[in-house]
């Protein structure tokens, strides 16, 4: 019973405090603060210890690495640069001759899959948001059915792909018109936002594998676009939701107003919408961009040797007869992580201000 | 509508192929695949025939300890049943979902009485929902406690913010080696520590239970942050009226936290929770790199079980283990989503 | 805790309804001075209103009374208790916010009991206070209901009876009536001025609205940028106002002011020539004055009869009298006529009062010159 009666506080006019009770609104008690800022300072040494022994690990010789723990640099070992030389020299006996490649890589497939994803994903969140859609569920139900006919006949009965593409279609429209009459139940934008997202469910490794088919059979594979494309998709439906929430914040007046001063949608999109949306815009960026940057899964299937992106040469040095050359590792970790942190802190004042709330309370 | 058409190509598409694969058999040949319809087989493989110790795990004759969890399951399912049906809100749709649901939990239920509790090891499916229930329940809390002390009246809060907000910038295969380094206990920085503990020579990779847990903690470091920064948003939006009025209502800064503050932001949490157990189902990079599974299968999960299957060009058993996996994921999470987060929304909303 | 240990003595409660008193107070936020050297003293079982114009200070003073903010100087006294640096929840003071602040996740009951709930009060003697307190503001048919369920006025209702159910020594309100549409507003008001009669709590009132001021108050103290202007009886304030913003700020339409000079004995502006009493001509430095009267004690007369000449800009009939708008010189003066009467748009008219009824400020303080017009 912590209640002090306000009778107990008359005369003296102090009131008997626990150690956790702020003296005042907006205050932390003695004992808060010392709980608070234990936690805080335990919790940023458990985050920042594992960044902070990469890089330390990056500048050590073999010999500081192998020889056991060694904490701080020009006390317990030589910081030296060794490892980071490695990075430009191209020369065959280097262990980081290939990293420059797939660097270059990564930097394509993240930011023109990014730049598609957002590009893309915002016109359909605005369109979802602001448009209505009522396809009939019926037509889709066909749709599918249809899709499922023409990769059997392609996948067992050995149809040409082209002639099924073609019947298919053909036989769509033809039943699409035919029995569109019978079709009742039309589905809202609700339900095609909501199967968007449920896209990301999904796990990848269950449509990765006739992605895989499908662009060995088009002979896209382990290039930048079959990565692209496939990135592209995968983060569609996060672009589509959270930029959707953003679009139906913006008021809709703002947006009659110029169509009234004789501003067409387009101009209305580019002028009014994107600027308003500008923050979300900018962290639905970022998110993506990390997401395809770190992206392991697909790249581990859809690149070999060509198109091979970051992860997958990170992953690649463990082992080796050598073992594993933690100070070289170190530095290519470093260089994946910089351009995200970077742009991260760029961004960070968007993204803290709950810019992902809005989506997650849907 | 460009994107609902790309989605559904590289989706729905894929999820036929997928299927096809799954129910036969594929042998690579110059130039091509040989495709042979085989049914269920690659399923009946995983759950009865050659693969089940490694999907399910291997089975033992159940212990008491085993029955008495199956039974506390299927007496809490029954209940749980019955008092929907004696409920007035009973609908077919929803007594068939939650047949689905009971029916699979009791399943898993059962796996677990059948393996854990009766002192064998589970296969990937015990492995993955292992990651996903524990992980992601460890994940909450810390994620909601350190939203919470961020919330406080502190100085350098945007300090603490960025800091720990950090992690889920880092590649995940960068964690995954990271950690490795740390958890050396010959060379890494705490191997004074782990000689002072006469564990010197401990591998944690060569412990089921160590391993696991240790796949955990580095999942845990990237994606508490992400956890962190929604629910401290949400914490943030709580209206200051509120907390003020449950001030002068006389309520305890922990009275005002139970009774005000998380009413506020449940439907968040559970949406943030459905968001990270979506994701947790699709974990592979750090057992891949940290442990490559290892030892044996038990830190597989059941994505890096389709992987080497994969690898090893058993393109039908790779796709008949990434159905069961989305089988599972789409039952559970869809559950979830009905019957958790939807409620909360509909009391808070 | 028991009920009668939370209530302390079950009505009559104005029995013990407590003094309020504020002593030099100030505030700060960053550079900004909001309130400055605030002394207020409220008897026991007062209504007083605290009347200002936004960023007038007076919601911080309010704020600083119930604790939620805390005084860079000064005190706060519950009766004989200082408070100053007692935690809200100790001070035995109950608060209806401007958003009503209603737990949005918890029943019109929950709400209503949250205080005697943190305060560990039995439950079956939690409900018969509940059922009291919503009895009182006639919402008991709504209990079960939640807050997103209820009208504007219900809700506030609500904040109300959350206030009431635990009888503190005084209550304290933030505009509470701003966010209802004008017809509730009225009906609320009285209302409340009836509940607030009954319970002879202590009463400290936050408004904008001088129509609300002047109604509730027992006494209003009218703020402007951070300092406490007057003080006074609702009547006090109207007839006597202490300085310029005071007279502007009571009586709607507001005081018409008319700049000009006071030089040998008259106040002179353009086309303005209005005879002065000596102490008004010795009292205003420089010369520079204000001239003001109420539209309501004016009238419109033939052009030469009144005291100056005007031309009609605009008359407006709004039910109960017609509102004419009238130039003279750079000035729109307005005066309050019969509803019956019209007149002309730009046709030329004079205007007339009863010359004690005018004011004189001094145009550089402000302030009010005592017996200026005679």
């Amino acid at each position: 019973m912590t209640l002090a009666s306000p009778n107990a506080a008359a005369g003296n006019g102090t009131v008997r405090r626990g150690f956790f009770e702020p003296s005042r609104i907006g205050e932390l008690s003695p004992g808060g603060k010392l709980v608070v800022y234990s936690i805080l300072l335990i919790w940023s040494a458990f985050v920042l210890f594992p960044l902070y022994w990469i890089v330390i690990t990056s500048f050590k010789l073999p010999i500081s690495v192998n020889s056991g723990p060694a904490y701080i640099p020009w006390v317990d070992f030589m910081p030296s640069l060794h490892a980071w030389r490695d990075l430009f020299d191209t020369s065959p006996q280097s262990p980081l001759a290939e990293t420059l490649k797939p660097y270059r890589n990564s930097v394509i497939v993240a930011s023109f899959s990014t730049l598609l994803c957002v590009l893309v994903g915002s016109m359909a969140a605005y369109a979802l948001a602001r448009m209505e859609y009522k396809p009939k569920f019926g037509t889709i139900l066909l749709f599918v059915l249809i899709l499922i006919g023409m990769v059997v006949l392609v996948g067992v009965g050995g149809v040409d792909w082209r002639i099924a593409v073609a019947v298919g279609l053909a036989l769509f429209v033809l039943l699409a018109r035919a029995l569109s009459r019978y079709f009742k139940r039309r589905i809202g934008n609700g339900d095609i936002l909501f199967w968007m997202i449920s896209q990301r469910i999904l796990p990848p490794v269950v449509t990765v594998v006739p992605i895989y088919m499908m662009f060995q059979s088009v002979q896209l594979l382990d290039t930048h676009l079959a990565l692209i494309l496939t990135y592209t998709v995968v983060n569609l439906p996060i672009v589509v939701w959270l930029m959707h929430d953003f679009f139906a914040g913006i008021p809709i007046d703002l947006e009659e107003s110029a169509e009234l001063d004789g501003a067409s949608k387009l101009t209305v999109f580019y002028e009014i919408v994107l600027p308003l949306a500008r923050a979300g815009l900018a962290a639905t960026t970022l998110l993506v961009l990390i997401l395809s940057w770190n992206e392991y899964v697909l790249a581990l299937f859809l690149s070999t040797t060509n198109a091979q992106t970051m992860p997958i040469l990170v992953a690649a040095m463990n082992g080796g007869e050598k073992g594993i050359l933690w100070w070289s590792m170190c530095v290519v970790i470093i260089i994946m992580i910089i351009p995200v942190i970077l742009m991260a802190l760029l961004l960070q004042r968007f993204i803290s201000k709950g810019v992902l709330l809005g989506a997650v309370k849907g | 509508m460009p994107a609902v058409i790309m989605i559904l190509i590289f989706s729905i598409f894929p999820l036929i192929v997928s299927l096809i694969l799954a129910l036969s058999r594929t042998r690579l040949r110059s130039g091509g695949y040989q495709i042979r319809y085989v049914g269920l087989q690659n399923f009946e493989k995983q759950l009865f025939g050659s693969e089940q110790f490694h999907f399910l795990g291997t089975f033992k004759t159940v212990s008491a300890v085993g029955w008495l969890v199956a039974a506390t399951a299927a007496a809490l399912l029954i209940w749980w049943m019955y008092s929907y049906i004696r409920g007035n809100n009973l609908t077919v749709l929803g007594l068939i979902g939650r047949l689905i649901t009971a029916s699979l939990l009791f399943g898993l239920a059962m796996l677990f009485a059948a393996t854990l509790f009766s002192g064998t090891q589970f296969g990937t499916l015990g492995v993955t929902l292992f990651y996903v229930i524990v992980g992601c329940s460890v994940q909450f809390v810390i994620g909601l406690g350190l939203a919470f002390v961020c919330s406080q009246p502190i100085r350098g809060r945007s300090f603490f913010r960025v800091v720990f907000f950090l992690p889920l910038m880092v590649t995940p295969i960068g964690i995954g080696f990271g950690f490795r380094m740390l958890a050396d206990t010959t060379k890494g920085p705490f191997s004074p520590l782990w000689k002072l503990v006469g564990l010197g020579d401990f591998a944690w990779a060569s412990d089921p239970w160590a391993a696991r847990v240790f796949i955990i903690i580095g999942d845990s470091w990237q994606w508490i942050p992400f956890i962190f920064v929604i629910l401290l948003a949400a914490l943030e939006n709580v209206p200051r009226d509120l907390v003020e009025a449950g001030h002068v209502d006389g309520a305890s800064n922990w009275q005002i936290f139970r009774e005000i503050t998380w009413p506020q932001i449940v439907p968040v949490a559970a949406t943030v929770m459905l968001i990270r157990v979506i994701e947790a189902f699709k974990l592979v990079d750090l057992p891949n790199i940290m442990t490559s599974g290892g030892p044996g299968i038990a830190t597989e999960s059941m994505t890096l079980h389709a992987f080497f299957a994969w690898r090893a060009l058993d393109f039908s058993q790779s796709a008949a283990v990434s159905y069961l996996l989305l089988f599972v994921t789409v039952v559970l999470c869809v559950s979830y989503f009905n019957l958790i987060v939807l409620r909360r929304r509909a009391v808070h909303g | 805790m028991s009920l009668a240990e939370v209530q302390r003595g079950t009505p009559p409660a104005n029995k013990r309804a407590q003094a309020l008193s504020i002593r030099g107070l100030n505030k700060w936020f960053g550079s900004n001075h909001v309130v400055k050297d605030l002394n207020i003293d409220v008897a026991p079982g007062e209504f007083l209103v605290l009347l200002g114009p936004s960023g007038c200070g007076k919601t911080t003073g309010l704020r600083i009374i119930a604790g939620l903010e805390i005084a860079d100087s000064g005190g706060v006294f519950l009766g004989d208790t200082d408070v100053t640096q007692v935690l809200p929840k100790y001070r035995d003071i109950a608060m209806v916010f401007q958003s009503y602040a209603l737990y949005p996740h918890k029943t019109v009951a929950e709400n209503i009991g949250f205080p005697l709930k943190v305060r560990k009060v039995a439950p079956a003697e939690r409900d018969a206070a509940v059922r009291d307190a919503a009895a009182q503001v006639h919402m008991e048919e709504l209990l079960e209901r939640y807050p997103r369920q209820l009208s504007g006025g219900q809700r506030q209702r609500v904040a109300l009876a959350r206030a009431i159910v635990r009888r503190p020594s005084a209550f304290l309100m933030d505009e509470p009536l701003s966010n209802l549409d004008a017809k509730l507003r009225g009906y609320m008001r009285a209302e409340l001025k009836h509940m607030q009669h009954e319970l002879g709590v202590t009463t400290v009132y936050v408004t904008h609205d001088q129509v609300e001021a002047m109604t509730l108050a027992h006494r209003v103290a009218i703020m402007d940028g951070g300092v406490l202007q007057q003080i006074g009886s609702p009547r006090e304030v109207y007839d006597n106002p202490a300085n310029r913003f005071v007279a502007g700020f009571m009586g709607s339409p507001p005081m018409n002011f008319v700049e000009g000079e006071v030089s040998s004995g008259r106040f002179e502006s353009h086309g303005v020539s209005l005879p002065v009493a000596a102490n008004g001509n010795s009292a205003v430095a420089g010369g520079r004055a204000v001239m003001g009267f109420r539209p309501e004690d004016a009238e419109i007369v033939a052009p030469g009869t009144g005291l100056f000449d005007a031309t009609v800009y605009a008359a407006e009939l709004t039910g109960d009298v017609t509102l004419v708008t009238v130039n003279v010189g750079e000035e729109s003066l307005s005066v309050k006529m019969p509803k019956e009467y019209d007149v002309d748009f730009d046709s030329t008219v004079a205007v007339r009062f009863p010359l004690e009824r005018g004011f004189l400020f001094d145009a550089g303080s402000g302030q009010r010159v005592d017996g200026a017009f005679v």
